[in-house]
């Protein structure tokens, strides 16, 4: 890594960047006090897969980034002086239990603020429940872009007065990857896909199909491939792949499956004629190490990779401390879910000060929501902007493996990395995002 | 292709084997509807996982494949433990009974491969890695598929062998065909008992520590194991053992296959096979 950033000029930025997003001290408030400032802690909920097969890749480094980032603020003196006291939950148990966890969370627990939830299918039951139970929660890394969208173009925004995502959703990945496909592999003639046999695989493939015939309409689709979930024996669907000679793989697997039908891929010879193109695939290579083969397309959900560099100093700074002291904790360098831990609760602390300034004191649900709307903040992989509709737009990074002696992992080439600003990868507010597409000149 | 479709035909078919070879076992001696039986698989997985990524490349490649078998040890230990203090309380007990003790049984040992090795996935592919590919006809094959037929097909002569020519066989398959009749001879039905139940769990174990090289191991490991390992059962029969073959390679074939020229119905696929022969042979092919 690149030289450490010392303590005191990190705290330097975020104080000067906190600013800048309309914050103020605990002290400024309690001066212009119309409202008090509680002494108990903030209660936070993180809620995470800490077991099951959404655990290792996603759901523990996203808790590990919570329990930092908390410690951070806490070293700081807190969100306006409130320590804050994290609740960690897990979110196996399906759709049911979560209902049951979050009912309790928001009425028994009267935590201030629920962040978390990875799987499509929870977010969906969950942010509904935000203006039932009156409790903001924000969704840290779901992807379905169905989650608030409407049935038809244009819809109203917001879908949910207390529900926010503060991290942009799929679309991203499989736009981006389309045009990274475009720029880099013009003559491609055949793709294929293989993607999880529920919604979010569904609705990748969607996006990347529409916006491939958009931009290569010359382009064949000659095998899509729904292996269950959790499966374990790819043999059938990479001989199939194989056998249907694409150019071009789009996958959205992830977790222990990407890795097993990587690893299961690899020693069938599958990459020697054919190329993937992973919509996630930003945790695959350090997962897999050295063996992961290169010349594989990479998006990076973001542009969440530890090695990239922020065009913002604020943010590129963050990144350097990021990077570092995640790994200085866990042994491993952070992933893309570590980034959207940090956008979920930093979004919140930002949005707490952001009202108070505006009321004085602490604020209530409502202002911090409110709040919420609009506001810009750096983040360790650039500023993030969460918009009217209550979603989060990211660029999106999008890069090809490659080997070097510095690490035992293909990093991706920076030479082939490419960066798709927000505007080109995210659907306008109000529009869904294959209508946009759809729209493309 | 059709050279590796079949491969992963046999592949496939080989797994399905070993883990209905165990639950016919149990199935058809005991009469004991093995709900646990996937956990027993997933703790077979489990251990062999700790055990590759404790010793890793230190020790010679050979030992490498013999600490597979700590799955067949450990699932068998946990399968003889089981059947002392549960299962043998259900043999007079009507087969509800069996499906909720055996569900319960389920549960704890989901809980307690929890405990132990907590949320996280393991992976250990060194002895998948290790042995590399192989070109059959033009096509590349991992090594380790192959070997995981082998082995499939040594623990199916093996039980073969055993069931047909020793003398504790030979009991096992007169319990199975008429338990009042064999009690009746004087044979030890509990001793068998706890033996049949000690080797369908050792072969569930065998097979979950045969499969971790190719994929990491996690809670609920032994979900969808436990459910082809009854569409199995269902396709080739209770309690036989040409079935579970016959079922296995069926089920196998159709998967591959399937895959290859009908993707769209991967998942029916095989509860559409199971769904025919309860339709038109409801006893299974070689069901009695």
């Amino acid at each position: 890594m690149s030289k450490d950033i010392s303590r005191r000029k990190f705290l330097k930025y975020v104080g000067a960047t906190a600013l800048s997003a309309g914050s103020l001290s605990a002290t400024k408030v309690f001066g212009q006090a119309k409202k008090t400032i509680p002494t108990t802690p903030v209660k936070i909920a993180a809620v995470s897969f800490l077991t099951g097969a959404a655990a290792a890749p996603f759901g523990i480094p996203g808790y590990n980034t919570f329990a930092m980032c908390a410690d951070m603020i806490n070293k700081e003196g807190g969100i306006l002086g409130r320590k804050i006291e994290l609740l960690s939950k897990d979110e196996a148990g399906g759709v049911d239990a979560q209902v049951k966890l979050c009912r309790k969370l928001a009425l028994e627990d009267k935590v201030d603020v629920i962040l978390g939830y990875i799987s499509s299918a929870n977010c969906q039951a969950i942010l509904p429940l935000a203006d039932e139970l009156g409790e903001l929660i924000i969704a840290y890394d779901c992807g379905t872009h169905e989650l608030m969208e409407g049935k038809t173009s244009p819809y109203k925004v917001p879908m949910f007065k207390l529900g926010f995502r503060s991290k942009a959703h799929l679309g991203i990945d499989n736009i981006g990857m389309a045009l990274f496909i475009k720029k880099y592999y013009p003559k491609i003639k055949t793709i294929a896909g293989i993607n999880p046999d529920y919604a979010w695989g569904r609705e990748s493939w969607q996006v990347f199909e529409v916006a491939m015939k958009k931009l290569m309409p010359q382009v064949q689709v000659v095998k899509t491939l729904w292996p269950p979930l959790g499966n374990t024996d790819y043999t059938a669907h990479i001989s199939a792949l194989m056998g249907a000679k694409p150019d071009i793989v789009h996958s959205s697997l992830w977790g222990g499956d990407a890795v097993t039908y990587t690893k299961q891929a690899m020693g069938m010879g599958f990459f020697k004629n054919i190329r993937m193109a992973y919509s996630r695939g930003e945790p695959y290579p350090q997962e897999v190490g050295k063996d992961f083969p290169e010349e594989q397309i990479v998006c990076c959900a973001g542009t969440h990779y530890f090695l990239f560099i922020p065009k913002d100093k604020a943010s590129a700074d963050l990144q350097k401390w990021f990077v570092a002291e995640y790994h200085k904790r866990n042994g491993k360098y952070p992933t893309y879910p570590c980034y959207h831990a940090y956008q979920a609760i930093y979004a919140y602390k930002y949005a707490v000060e952001k009202a108070a300034k505006a009321v004085g004191g602490w604020p209530t649900i409502d202002e911090i929501s409110k709040a919420l709307v609009g506001i810009t903040f750096p983040t360790p992989s650039g500023p993030l902007t969460i918009r009217e509709d209550h979603n989060a737009i990211e660029d999106c990074l999008v890069g090809i493996t490659k080997l070097t002696p510095k690490y035992p992992f293909p990093i991706l080439d920076p030479k082939r990395l490419e960066v798709y600003p927000a505007s080109q990868v995210n659907a306008p507010v109000g529009i869904k995002t294959v209508d946009w597409i759809n729209s493309w000149k | 292709m059709w050279v590796v479709y079949t491969l992963n035909g046999l592949y496939f078919a080989a797994l399905l084997f070993l883990i209905s070879l165990g639950l016919n076992i149990i199935l058809g001696v005991m009469g004991i509807l093995n709900l646990a039986h996937g956990s027993l698989y997933a703790i077979g997985a489990f251990i062999a996982a700790w055990v590759i990524i404790a010793i890793g490349m230190k020790v010679p490649a050979f030992f490498l494949y013999v600490t597979l078998l700590s799955g067949l040890v450990l699932a068998g230990i946990v399968g003889f433990l089981m059947e002392k203090s549960l299962i043998r309380f259900m043999y007079k007990r009507t087969l509800e009974y069996q499906l909720l003790l055996t569900f319960g049984a389920l549960m704890l040992l989901e809980d307690v491969i929890k405990m132990i090795w907590g949320g996280q996935a393991y992976y250990a592919s060194a002895p998948f890695d290790f042995l590399g590919k192989v070109d059959i006809s033009g096509h590349v094959y991992p090594i380790y598929f192959l070997f995981v037929m082998v082995v499939a097909l040594m623990a199916g002569l093996s039980i073969w062998l055993f069931m047909s020519k020793t003398k504790v066989g030979i009991m096992l398959r007169a319990i199975s065909l008429d338990r009042e009749m064999a009690t009746g001879l004087g044979l030890d039905i509990n001793r068998l008992s706890t033996f049949a139940f000690v080797l369908g769990s050792g072969l569930a174990g065998l097979a979950g520590a045969l499969v971790v090289p190719t994929t990491p191991a996690l809670l609920g490991f032994g979900h969808d194991p436990l459910i082809l390992g009854f569409i199995v059962v269902v396709v080739g029969g209770l309690g036989s053992l040409k079935g579970a073959l016959v079922g296995a390679l069926l089920v196998g074939f159709t998967r591959s296959f399937g895959i290859a020229i009908l993707p769209e119905i991967e998942l029916p696929l095989l509860f559409l096979i199971a769904g025919i022969i309860l339709v038109v042979k409801p006893e299974g092919l070689f069901g009695r």
